[in-house]
């Protein structure tokens, strides 16, 4: 469970009234300079609470070495240990893909997202945006990519150490253009995952109660993003499906793109399709909270 | 004995508050229920994509691991029923100070705070994970006697023990870190250890981690030695040692639960 979002002190700007906009409209400098004191304040939350910060950052390298001891016993079952391929991926990639699918999970997964927009309609809280110089989506942005930044910066060691322990498994750092779509895709991986969570939390004008929906997407997602193995391993018909799905940016695609599994010169076109569904997924998200508002009550609070 | 019986009532009474209030929504507890199912469809896909590949994964043939994964289900299955809901709740109790009002209760501190809500929509979970066991015994051809049955009802026993144990731990820590709500998170990560096979702790890096948490940290066991036992062979020792091990864990972890309560500051007052 996330902190809710409505226990985070943070200063109040003096700025004009947008109230009910989904972006910000006045000043670029003061709307910048008002975001990313949102961005400080959550940081120093963040850092808060040290010891249960470093407790599942250690624990969450366990299910890594579980995932690539198992994969070591399925390619020594199929007597493809030292050579051969399972799905196009040889037992060195298959490693590599399985550690480069935390990273991108690390900047798309948005724990407590849509769950805490849910409750703030649910509870009342939403009024707070509407009656404060503050906008909600750029808020919660701002608000998480402050949590990325101190969650990337503080497991940046750990990590680091797992990578060099594991760095034979990698055939060597991929060509400087390939390395630049790989920064772009998680980036974008980012964006897609917090506007597809933001949508989901926008359901909330509609339906009084979403846990247990949220709870399946959350399930199918750490299936259909390929967090779990690699497309490439099921049969086609399936691959080429999940291919075509947004979720593969949240933890796929971006590993396949280090990989080399990307054909460079579809690379720009194939990162302009994750671009394409950030920003769809940016406007559904818009649209959603400003039809939901037609309808909002502002109970509670 | 009458404090055994008086116990064995109000856990009772729990349950049924606890379905009542459950079966209130009862739309939110059918999609829980299916939540349940989709992440079993999911570890049987994955097992058989697994197994598409492969026709034994480190000394496991395809029937034996899906009872493995039946065995694993329905031992998870009855620590999130009977205790990770409650345990979940811990961090906030000793957060806002709630802790207070179960502190002044006249019973068992730690029976109160793990046991004193069910999650009915995770008991199917138990019945699930045996029925894949079963077709997997069914498809060993296995003629399931009934000492090696009682066997595995003890040793499956004894890795409930075990998982409550360390969950008992892990929740105890909430006193100390202040804020350790995601105990679900932390709990998945920790049983990580429990899904897999002991055999693929091999190799000269692997085998000392795997020998670690079999042995120090028995977590490992918890499923291993169960399964093991029911489609493979019993090994006497390790199965003395989990017994053994389930018992002094329970103390141990009845121990850090109190020392975690001694340190409890209520925040209210």
């Amino acid at each position: 469970m996330k902190p809710t979002l409505s226990s985070l002190p943070f200063e109040q700007a003096d700025c004009s009234d947008d109230s009910g906009s989904v972006w910000p409209r006045a000043s670029f400098l003061l709307e910048a300079g008002k975001y990313g004191r949102i961005l400080r304040i959550a940081l120093v939350e963040r850092l808060a609470y040290r010891l249960d910060f470093i407790l599942s950052t250690l624990l969450r390298f366990l299910p890594m070495l579980t995932t690539i001891l198992l994969w070591l016993a399925v390619y020594a079952g199929a007597g493809r240990l030292s050579e051969g391929e399972l799905g196009g991926f040889s037992l060195n990639e298959m490693i590599s893909y399985l550690l480069l699918v935390h990273i991108s999970r690390m900047f798309s997964s948005m724990p407590g997202l849509a769950q805490g927009i849910a409750r703030d309609i649910r509870d009342g809280n939403l009024k707070k945006y509407l009656l404060q110089p503050i906008s909600l989506l750029p808020y919660l942005l701002a608000y998480r990519a402050a949590h990325k930044v101190a969650y990337i910066t503080m497991t940046a060691v750990p990590y680091a150490v797992l990578f060099f322990l594991c760095r034979d498994f990698f055939a060597g750092w991929p060509s400087a253009p390939v390395l630049l779509a790989y920064a772009v895709s998680l980036v974008l991986g980012f964006l897609v995952g917090f506007f597809f969570e933001a949508a989901l939390g926008m359901l909330g004008f509609w339906f009084l109660e979403v846990s247990s929906f949220l709870y399946v997407v959350g399930t199918l997602n750490f299936f259909l993003s390929g967090h779990m193995f690699p497309f490439d391993l099921l049969p086609a018909t399936f691959a080429h499906i999940l291919k075509n799905l947004p979720f593969q940016y949240l933890a796929y695609f971006p590993a396949a793109i280090f990989l080399n599994k990307v054909p460079q010169d579809m690379l720009f076109s194939a990162l302009a399709t994750e671009a394409a569904w950030a920003i769809a997924l940016a406007l559904l998200a818009g649209w959603l909270y400003r039809c939901g508002l037609r309808r909002y009550s502002a109970y509670g609070g | 004995m009458r404090a055994l019986l008086h116990y064995a009532r109000v856990w009772l009474a729990f349950a049924r508050f606890g379905l009542m209030r459950e079966l209130s929504f009862r739309g939110n507890f059918l999609i829980k229920v299916s939540v349940e199912i989709l992440w079993l469809a999911i570890l049987l896909i994955f097992y058989d994509m697994v197994f598409t590949h492969t026709r034994v994964v480190a000394e496991w043939s395809r029937d034996e691991y899906l009872f493995f994964v039946g065995c694993y289900y329905a031992l998870g299955g009855v620590i999130e029923t009977f205790f990770l809901i409650n345990c979940s709740e811990f961090s906030e109790l000793v957060r806002t100070g709630d802790l207070d009002f179960y502190l002044l209760l006249p019973a068992n501190e730690q029976f109160l705070i793990t046991t004193r809500d069910l999650d009915w929509a995770t008991l199917p979970n138990i019945f699930l994970g045996a029925g894949v066991s079963i077709v997997a015994l069914v498809r060993l051809g296995w003629p399931v006697e009934l000492g090696r049955l009682l066997l595995f009802l003890i040793l499956f026993g004894c890795g409930v023990a075990l998982a409550y144990s360390f969950l008992v731990i892990l929740t105890a820590a909430s006193v100390w870190l202040v804020r350790n709500q995601s105990l679900y998170e932390v709990w998945w990560l920790f049983t990580t250890f429990m899904r897999y096979p002991r055999e693929i702790f091999t190799g000269r890096w692997a085998y000392p981690i795997g020998w670690f948490f079999s042995f120090v940290v028995p977590v490992i066991i918890v499923t291993n030695v169960p399964a093991r036992m029911m489609v493979k062979a019993l090994e006497p020792e390790l199965a003395v040692y989990t017994v053994l091990a389930s018992v002094v864990l329970v103390a141990i972890s009845g121990k850090i639960f109190r020392l975690s309560l001694q340190h409890y500051r209520s925040a209210s007052s």
